[in-house]
């Protein structure tokens, strides 16, 4: 008897189990429009990460402020993906299926990205992917509102090689392990020779992800610099290796003016940590730097603060591109009447949302921004003074013409192409 | 272009000369100025590309202010004040900027830094200036200014500044900036008319290695399509010799500046390690929160230096002195509370230690990013450990990496000296020994593990004051050491400090000449290989010790 | 005798408790595999019964994580080899079927090329790397995803135990293995698509993966596998052979100075876990969606150590239930107190380790006998007292 017993309290705690996990699934009754905010709040990209769901909190609050969303208040969902790949798939799945946010603002590195894009696909979610990227991918569920490698690589390296940037006619290109770097330098690679510059001229280095330990290649810099040629570097290196790195090139005595370092990843907030004495001089190129001086800028910075309570903290790149991304979907929301996926993502293609940096970004129909780009160099205070700006917006490119296999490839998501890779449009145009 | 810009310095030059020689020319520069005051309204407006032309033609008027005003251009401090569009010199005052007018230095008053916009320069524009510049200030009394000068010299190779650089040479005391006036001098006589003017200045750096001097030369060996740059054959054939030379005496003291590299690696190895060869070797606890405390370290660091910079930023230069015992401290205590609150139930069972730990490297990481932020912090390093120690060879000594390696010998003999020949350091031997017994002679067992627990934490708590100082300071700093902590450690034999440090030597030298020729991840991962067949060959370590307490 | 005291006194494992959590554990995984697919698929979302996907692909994901838990066990808690590179096994595992699943897109890949994937095209290889070859085959791979991580732990293994590397060198030397391999997949030129991994599956065995009757069947199957690796490591440890591995952990020296060569049981074991743990890899990769090099990273082996500490090591079910229960804990926390869950993580494990060494599995039969010897006293609280005091007198 006593066996009995104990087997059905067994299959009733099993029952009991399932029941409740699946109990939470239930959605609740909607009052409010839930907004995901997929970033990471531990692990290795905390770091970068954290301000964003600042930031989304913080455009949330403003816009529930002003009324909210056709009548509704919005409901930010924050989970912590921790850093780990499966884990953001998982969370992404978690917010759409059971929180059933409208949209998500979220990830960072570009695996991240890739883990939760299937589960976006599947269950046609929407994400606005904030950071800029190595291309070569159009989602019909993905807004991509960082820049593509022709709205950074291209214009950094142009100031390089003109006269302004100093004529490099040596170029090194030095990056993290991953697929950005790899891509970008790819596309680089191809660039600089189509303008003329030997493959013998080029220097390319991989490092590991967080690799603190310079030296050698920055010596092997110094080495490939004196061969007589005006020498640049072009620096794809991610988040936590810069600063080692750029102590060792100031240690090294490398100076800007000797051998500029442009860098991709490195802004305002990687700047906040670091003793910037040294580096004075080296690039980055974005599309947005805090030093640009707009009445909407300077409104940003001031709300930023404010809600953040701390007058030191800085503004970047990614954080206009979540700026942008979030008003647009308002925008496009208040314009469709409604939050389904579908009729948002007709209403996003033109959508226009003034830059912080002046001008006005414009959704295309490849899912990419059309932004200008600004290249500045680092000031004592970690800030930037910007050097070098395109004259107009430049049109995010999601398959880059410098790859031969990309470049036959176009993402238009409007009639009659409706496809993110095709070679030629879905349907016949009438 | 270029050809403008030469014509600009040429005549610039020229006047120059004529200044120092004391020359009667100032009706003439009078005559050839232009209004200095509309030139510098000139320069606040000018685009980017159109300021270099400016300048030329600012220092064609020969007026004295414009040496001042260069200078706040390449300093950025030079300003457009936004109510009237007046370029203006803007000094750090208390409560904003003092504005200076740049012409007649009167004072404007104190702004605020809204109030004005920055005249903006490039890297080209500032190095442009800059060389043409050297000529003014080449015999300031200042030697940073000289030095200056010279680089910029180095830059323009103007060739009518030989006879002044010359005088220059004559007086100089101070041997960087000599170093730097020979350079100079090299290259201005390398881009003369004259064969064998340029053949002595090849011959002039026949005894260097350093980068500029093999730039310098290599230039000469270029074509350009299929003219050389260099006409003269002999001259070719001299840099060529030249050059071969200084590889072969190079590739030596390459491998010097790799074992450099090496060692530097290895005492930051050490450094981190140390304090665990201290917890897991020798008391035996897997100290998965080991990381953590150089990080808390790193912390502390950070909050000293935030208390200077706000109390005291002229004494800056001492915070890291400051840091260190605040570091140990900080970290001492967190590991005496660790062992205190949760490692003392564990001891017996090394494994599990290492969960425990684990769930307080968690906490530990999570609290610290509560507190300070998820962002990198920034810890400055005092001006005494900027820069590095170019030696005549070529090769790069930086000087943070210099004391770096100092300190950690420094600490390791401190380390030994507390083990051997202080009384806690007897009885902590003791206790490792021979637990049981220890206690029948009345050693306070569970202070003494305590203590050593926090000596241990405490070290790894200084390491992160040196890691401060190369690395990012976030909540992830530990982590990154673990690993290769544990590496250090079980290579060299647990246990033993002397193998701790033969560990991390070996393992820092090796990865250094392997990254060249291999790249650094797979230079890494074939030392981490190379650990694993050696444990296999010696199960356990470098310097294993002998006896009873192994076996347990 | 105090809670703490009970907890922690040595419990002779009786063969009937094992065989009682054998038949609640098997009856759970029988009841997942049927239950939670037919719910899923017959019952209309809107329906109080209805279980959701996202509810099957996670159960699924903790099964593998509970099956790698369990290769763990088997080899720590039974042999007392504490392996802190398990998680390379695990992804080496997933790897081959990622592998797999790769080669299965053909040319429905981004840039349409049928023999190469995605990330080959755009890092310009020319052909396939010859270690891609034949898995495109299901069963190929399949042996691939035991073999390989098989091969490693033999070679691994056949090094060290001949030498006599053991305790806490081992445990080093494993982690070095695995961080080798993290930084070695992490290189793009090493073929297996760097940091981004192996992504964006289509299909496995012509079946869609984003349908729901793939993903109840792949969630059945891993039931049925953690099952059968389940009774598999229960009738190694019932054996003799499992008599000799518990010998070993307890006294090496002894066994082998009774002739035994004991380098060769430990192989076989520390094989066969690898083994299992690679199954649980690559039954991991279509249900997640991803491997990735993060997966070889000693942060993952050490958190798998846990699980099986949390659980309660050496008793097989023990490592299953902790796999399931932190990962469990991990996703509500996440959700539910994003900002500050590694504390409450954190705190779980230290109060684990001090309270219940043995696991909350190891420890509840301790508990529950604590408990009833505390009724019981109540219950015979008015006779006994009397008694002392007449025996005190």
């Amino acid at each position: 008897m006593g066996k009995l017993t104990k087997w059905k309290g067994a299959l009733a705690a099993a029952a009991l189990g399932v029941a409740a996990m699946a109990g939470t699934g239930a959605a609740q009754a909607q009052d409010t429009i839930k907004v995901g905010v997929l970033h990471s709040l531990s692990g290795t990209m905390a770091i970068s990460e954290t301000t964003l769901k600042d930031v989304m909190l913080m455009l949330i609050e403003d816009q529930n402020k002003k009324g909210g969303v056709l009548g509704k208040k919005l409901e930010p969902v924050v989970v912590d993906p921790a850093s780990d790949w499966p884990l953001f798939a998982e969370k992404a799945r978690e917010l759409i299926s059971k929180e059933g946010v409208a949209v998500t603002f979220g990830c960072w590195t570009s695996v991240s990205r890739k883990s939760v894009l299937p589960v976006f696909e599947e269950l046609n979610g929407m994400l606005f992917y904030p950071v800029q990227y190595e291309g070569e991918e159009s989602s019909r569920n993905v807004f991509y509102t960082g820049a593509a490698p022709n709205q950074q690589a291209i214009p950094a390296v142009d100031y390089l090689l003109g006269a302004e940037g100093g004529e490099a006619k040596r170029i090194v290109l030095l990056g993290t392990d991953y697929v950005y770097p790899r891509t970008t330098n790819k596309i680089l690679r191809s660039y600089l020779n189509a303008k003329g510059i030997a493959d013998a001229d080029i220097m390319e280095n991989y490092t590991p992800f967080g690799h603190s330990d310079w030296q050698t290649i920055v010596a092997q810099v110094k080495e490939f610099a004196s061969q007589g040629k005006k020498t640049a570097v072009v620096s794809t290196i991610n988040g936590d290796a810069n600063v080692p790195f750029y102590k060792e090139l100031a240690n090294q005595g490398i100076k800007a003016e000797d051998i500029p370092v442009v860098a991709f990843s490195v802004g305002e907030e990687e700047l906040a940590g670091l003793d910037t004495g040294p580096l004075v001089g080296h690039l980055a190129a974005w599309n947005y730097f805090m030093s640009v001086d707009t009445p909407e800028n300077a409104e940003f910075i001031k709300t930023w603060h404010a809600f953040i309570k701390d007058e030191k903290r800085v503004t970047n790149d990614p954080m206009e591109a979540h700026y942008i991304g979030f008003k647009m979907w308002v925008q496009a929301v208040e314009q469709a009447g409604t939050t389904d996926v579908d009729a948002v993502r007709q209403a996003m293609y033109g959508q226009k949302v003034k830059n912080l940096t002046g001008g006005t970004a414009v959704m295309n129909t490849n899912h990419h921004l059309s932004k200008p780009v600004l290249i500045g160099e680092i000031l004592e205070d970690g800030q930037f003074e910007i050097v070098s700006a395109t004259d107009d917006v430049v049109v995010g490119d999601a398959w880059s013409d410098f790859i031969p296999e990309s470049a036959k490839l176009t993402a238009d998501w409007t009639y009659p192409w409706v496809c993110g890779n095709c070679e030629k449009p879905r349907f016949a145009a009438q | 272009m270029p050809a403008c810009r030469r014509s600009g310095r040429f005549r610039f030059g020229f006047l120059m000369v004529l200044f120092t020689a004391m020359a009667l020319l100032a009706p003439i520069a009078v005559q050839a100025a232009e209004d200095l005051e509309s030139l510098v309204a000139e320069l606040g407006a000018a685009p980017l590309p159109k300021k270099d032309e400016v300048v030329q033609r600012m220092i064609a008027t020969g007026a004295p202010e414009v040496v001042t005003i260069l200078e706040a251009l390449v300093e950025r401090d030079l300003y457009t004040r936004k109510s009237d569009e007046k370029v203006v010199i803007g000094r750090k005052a208390s409560g904003g900027l003092m504005l200076l007018d740049p012409v007649t230095g009167e004072e404007l008053g104190v702004v605020g830094s809204r109030d004005v916009s920055r005249v903006t320069t490039n890297n080209s524009l500032r190095s442009s200036v800059k060389a043409s510049m050297g000529a003014l200030t080449l015999m300031s009394p200042d030697p940073q200014r000289r030095l200056e000068a010279a680089d910029g010299l180095l830059k323009s190779s103007d060739q009518t500044m030989l006879p002044l650089l010359e005088q220059a040479l004559a007086k100089e005391q101070d041997a960087a900036v000599l170093n730097a006036l020979q350079l100079a001098e090299a290259s201005i006589k390398l881009q003369s008319e004259s064969a064998e003017v340029r053949l002595s200045g090849v011959q002039a750096l026949s005894d260097r290695t350093d980068p500029e001097s093999r730039v310098m030369l290599s230039r000469l060996l270029l074509k350009d399509g299929d003219v050389w740059r260099e006409p003269d054959e002999n001259v070719r054939g001299a840099a060529e010799e030249t050059l071969a030379s200084m590889e072969s005496r190079l590739r030596m003291w390459r491998t010097v500046e790799h074992l450099y590299q090496g060692i530097s690696l290895g005492s930051v190895l050490l450094l981190a390690a140390m304090g665990l060869a201290i917890t897991f070797g020798v008391m035996g606890v897997i100290n998965m929160a080991h990381g953590e405390m150089v990080m808390l370290g790193a912390y502390t660091t950070f909050v000293i230096q935030e208390g200077f910079r706000s109390a005291a930023p002229e004494l800056f230069g001492w915070s890291l002195a400051v840091a260190l015992p605040a570091a140990f401290l900080v970290s001492a205590l967190v590991g005496v509370a660790m062992e205190r609150g949760c490692i003392r139930f564990l001891y017996g069972r090394p494994l599990e230690t290492l969960l425990a730990t684990w769930g307080i490297s968690l906490i530990l990481q999570q609290t610290v990013r509560s507190i300070f932020g998820p962002t990198n912090r920034e810890v400055g390093s005092p001006e005494w450990m900027q820069g590095a120690m170019e030696s005549v060879a070529g090769i790069t000594l930086t000087y943070n990496r210099l004391y770096i390696i100092l300190f950690s010998f420094c600490v390791l003999c401190a380390v030994l000296l507390v083990l051997k020949k202080t009384a806690f350091g007897l009885q902590m031997r003791a206790v490792t020994q021979n637990r049981e017994m220890a206690r029948a002679m009345g050693i306070p067992t569970g202070r003494v593990d305590a203590m050593t627990f926090g000596l241990g934490s405490g070290i790894a708590g200084i390491a992160g004051v040196a890691l401060s100082q190369i690395d990012n300071v976030s909540p992830n700093l530990g982590q990154a050491y673990i690993v290769d902590s544990f590496m250090v450690v079980v290579f060299g034999g647990v246990g033993n400090l002397w193998g701790a440090f033969a560990g991390a030597m070996s393992l820092g030298v090796v990865n250094k000449l392997l990254e060249p020729w291999a790249g650094a991840v797979l230079g890494k991962i074939l030392v981490l290989v190379a650990i694993i067949l050696f444990i296999q060959k010696r199960p356990r370590g470098l310097f294993a010790l002998r006896g009873r307490a192994v076996e347990s | 005798m105090s809670l703490l005291q009970r907890l922690t006194a040595p419990q002779p494992q009786a063969p009937g408790k094992g065989r009682l959590a054998s038949v609640i554990l098997l009856t759970i995984l029988a009841a997942i595999a049927i239950l939670v697919p037919l719910l899923n698929l017959t019952q209309a979302p809107g329906s109080a019964l209805h279980v959701p996907t996202y509810l099957v692909s996670l159960l699924g994901k903790y099964l593998c994580f509970a099956m790698l838990a369990l290769s763990i066990d088997l080899i720590w808690g039974f042999c007392g080899i504490l392996s802190l590179g398990h998680g390379a096994f695990f992804a080496l595992g997933g790897y081959a079927m990622g592998m797999y699943l790769m080669r299965q897109i053909g040319d429905r890949g981004v840039y349409g090329n049928a023999e190469l994937p995605d990330f080959m095209v755009f890092l310009n290889w020319k052909e396939l790397p010859w270690y891609w070859y034949g898995f495109d085959l299901f069963p190929f791979a399949m042996v691939m995803a035991l073999f390989v991580p098989g091969l490693l732990a033999f070679v691994f293994g056949w090094l060290a135990f001949r030498s006599r590397v053991s305790g806490v060198y081992l445990s080093i030397i494993t982690q070095a293995m695995t961080y080798a391999l993290m930084l070695a997949f992490f290189r793009n030129d090493m073929g297996f698509g760097g940091n981004n991994g192996l992504t964006d599956f289509k299909d496995l065995l012509g079946f869609d993966l984003q349908a729901d009757t793939t993903r109840a069947a792949l969630l059945a199957a891993t039931c049925i596998a953690l099952g059968g690796c389940y009774l598999l490591c229960r009738a190694i440890v019932a054996s003799k052979l499992g008599r000799l591995i518990a010998a070993i952990r307890d006294d090496e020296p002894r066994v082998r100075f009774l002739g035994y060569r004991v380098e060769n049981f430990k192989l076989f074991v520390f094989v066969l876990s690898a083994m299992i743990a690679g199954l649980a890899g690559a039954l991991y990769v279509p249900q997640v969606g991803i491997i990735n090099p993060g997966e070889f990273a000693p942060a993952n082996s050490i958190e798998a150590v846990i699980w099986v500490a949390i659980g309660g090591r050496g008793t097989l079910y023990g490592a299953i239930a902790g796999g399931v229960l932190v990962n469990y804990a991990k996703t509500v926390l996440t959700g539910l107190i994003p900002e500050i869950w590694l504390f409450a993580l954190g705190a779980m494990f230290i109060a684990v380790t001090l309270f219940f060494p043995k696991g909350l599995v190891g420890s509840l039969p301790g508990a529950i006998d604590w408990l009833k010897a505390k009724a019981g006293a109540r219950s015979a609280a008015t006779p006994t007292r009397p008694l002392a005091k007449e025996a005190g007198e």
